[in-house]
């Protein structure tokens, strides 16, 4: 396998009594676009938030260029800061308007001049089509255009990895192309990407990768056209044929 | 009717006689209501802090025995401070002093006054603000957190830059509500010999038994100070929430954006409708297409 960025091995997480991830194991290489699909409650966003720490894995281990981050004693704020998140309430800061928002990271995390964090701030801001609401606080804005705010600040980070969190999953659904151009434009520049999502068009085009889950496990694990178009399992089978009913 | 022309009168005479008195007493209230709302919140900030600082099963233990302990000390200074009249504190602290140290150590004169005035105040405010800052903060919502966290922000660094900057505009007015409540409570500080306002109104009718007309005075003393006070609290908090517009510095390609639809030669499209109309209405007039005409 080419460069690995990320490997999971063995990870659970229970909540008390409730078993949400058991055993995955599960890794990211460089380019990569990785679908996670399933059905409510699967997993899926416990496994991304189990890789961002956000939560504590119960067991299992999580290495990042081969160094485990779940170990204790990691500077997990470091390793956070080379893998992005977006999310799908957003979570922009209420406090600063768009632009601190992408500069605020980049000042205080990675430690940029003001100068420089400005210009790459702008630059991400451009990509994403936000530079028009340089100066507009997160609640004068839709949704849509504060998720892209939200990916460009991710972006800032510059991250080897970035996380999606359902990122459309909150938006009417007029915005929900805006945000999903974005994506697209950023998986080809070779982005490596770990999506979690509900939008199968994206699974199917622009995905290098598409994981199924089920219960807490990987059900399925290969290109959109085996998963997709060729489920072996009849958990997945059953799970696409609801959503083409739909 | 000639009882309130009688108030008036004694009133008029209680100011041109004693007024700079009164003034003393509203300028040492101030001083002393503002001085001890700004260090009382500064102690309700750092403990506010300190008892949201958050400890999972996985940290180390000396973290998590040194923050319980943090936390109980905390909770003790709150309830007792919260739950005793401040008279009382103020007794407790300025007489208890030389009475531990057999007088070596005292608030002595009027400097010492200030400073056990102002120690008791405090200290008071502080045990309000200590809650109302730890609800701030918990008010704030945890994907603020979250989103600081993904981008490798550290504790202290979310606290400062994120959450504490929301957490304070909310509870800016439990802020102004503890100054105006110090404006008012200060007056028990006479107990301690402190000359604020309150203290003015003693020794004035101690010397002409004037007490109702001075107690008038006191009245609408104290109530001009807090109108004046909650206005400007109005004020800061209408500054700090900025602007409710923005400038747009282009356009976005990505969306359409209603209500902002523009052209330099047509104006809005409210302009065209009645630019039309009127139009439609000239040509009828020039043409003479009236009614009844065919």
């Amino acid at each position: 396998m080419a460069d690995k960025i990320l490997e999971i091995r063995h990870l659970s997480k229970a909540f008390g009594a409730h078993q949400v991830l058991r055993d995955i194991d599960f890794s990211v290489g460089k380019g990569d676009v990785t679908s996670i699909i399933g059905a409510s409650g699967s997993g899926k966003s416990t496994l991304l938030r189990c890789i961002n720490l956000l939560e504590t894995p119960t067991s299992g281990e999580i290495l990042y260029h081969g160094q485990n981050v779940t170990a204790p004693g990691v500077n997990a704020a470091r390793y956070r800061s080379h893998v992005g998140m977006v999310f799908q309430s957003f979570n922009l800061f209420n406090n600063m308007t768009v632009l601190e928002n992408c500069l605020v990271g980049q000042v205080k995390v990675l430690k940029k001049s003001k100068a420089q964090a400005l210009e790459d701030a702008r630059r991400y801001l451009n990509q994403v089509g936000m530079t028009p609401y340089l100066n507009a606080k997160p609640r004068q804005i839709s949704g849509g255009q504060k998720q892209r705010v939200a990916i460009a600040r991710a972006l800032a980070m510059e991250p080897e990895v970035l996380l999606f969190d359902e990122p459309t999953s909150a938006l009417d659904p007029e915005m929900v192309g805006e945000v999903l151009d974005v994506m697209k434009a950023l998986a080809a520049q070779g982005m490596t990407m770990l999506v979690v999502t509900h939008e199968m068009a994206f699974a199917r085009d622009v995905s290098t990768r598409v994981v199924y889950m089920n219960q807490g496990v990987i059900c399925e694990d290969g290109t959109p056209e085996q998963v997709l178009g060729n489920p072996q399992k009849p958990e997945t089978r059953d799970f696409l044929s609801r959503f083409r009913s739909n | 009717m000639d009882k309130f022309v009688k108030l008036i009168q004694d009133v008029e005479v209680l100011w041109s006689k004693y007024h700079p008195m009164y003034l003393n007493g509203v300028k040492n209230t101030l001083i002393l209501a503002l001085v001890a709302t700004v260090i009382g919140f500064l102690i309700g900030l750092v403990c506010g802090v300190l008892n949201t600082i958050p400890c999972a099963k996985h940290d180390p233990a000396p973290k998590r025995v040194f923050l319980k302990l943090v936390r109980g000390l905390i909770r003790v200074y709150v309830e007792v401070f919260r739950g005793t009249p401040m008279v009382l504190q103020a007794v407790f602290i300025f007489y208890g002093l030389p009475y531990f140290t057999d007088g070596a150590v005292a608030f002595r004169g009027n400097a010492g006054m200030w400073l056990a005035s102002i120690i008791i105040v405090s200290i008071n405010t502080g045990a309000y603000m200590a809650e109302s800052v730890r609800g701030g903060i918990i008010s704030v919502d945890p994907g603020q957190t979250e989103g600081a966290k993904a981008i490798g922000m550290t504790h202290v660094q979310t606290m400062l830059h994120v959450i504490l900057p929301q957490a304070l505009r909310n509870i800016l007015p439990q802020i102004g509500n503890n100054f105006i409540i110090n404006l008012k409570d200060t007056s028990v500080m006479f107990i301690i010999s402190f000359t604020e306002f309150f203290a003015a109104h003693k020794y004035i009718v101690g010397v002409n038994n004037m007490y109702f007309p001075s107690a008038t005075v006191e009245m609408i003393g104290y109530l001009t100070m807090t109108l004046v006070a909650s206005f400007l609290l109005r004020l800061v908090e209408r500054m700090m929430d900025g602007a409710d517009n923005y400038e747009l510095v282009q356009e976005d390609s990505l969306t359409m954006t209603a209500g902002t639809y523009n052209h330099p030669h047509r104006g809005t499209p409210f302009d065209e409708r009645s630019k039309e109309s009127r139009e439609r209405v000239r040509q009828g007039l020039k043409f003479g297409r009236n009614r009844g005409e065919r």
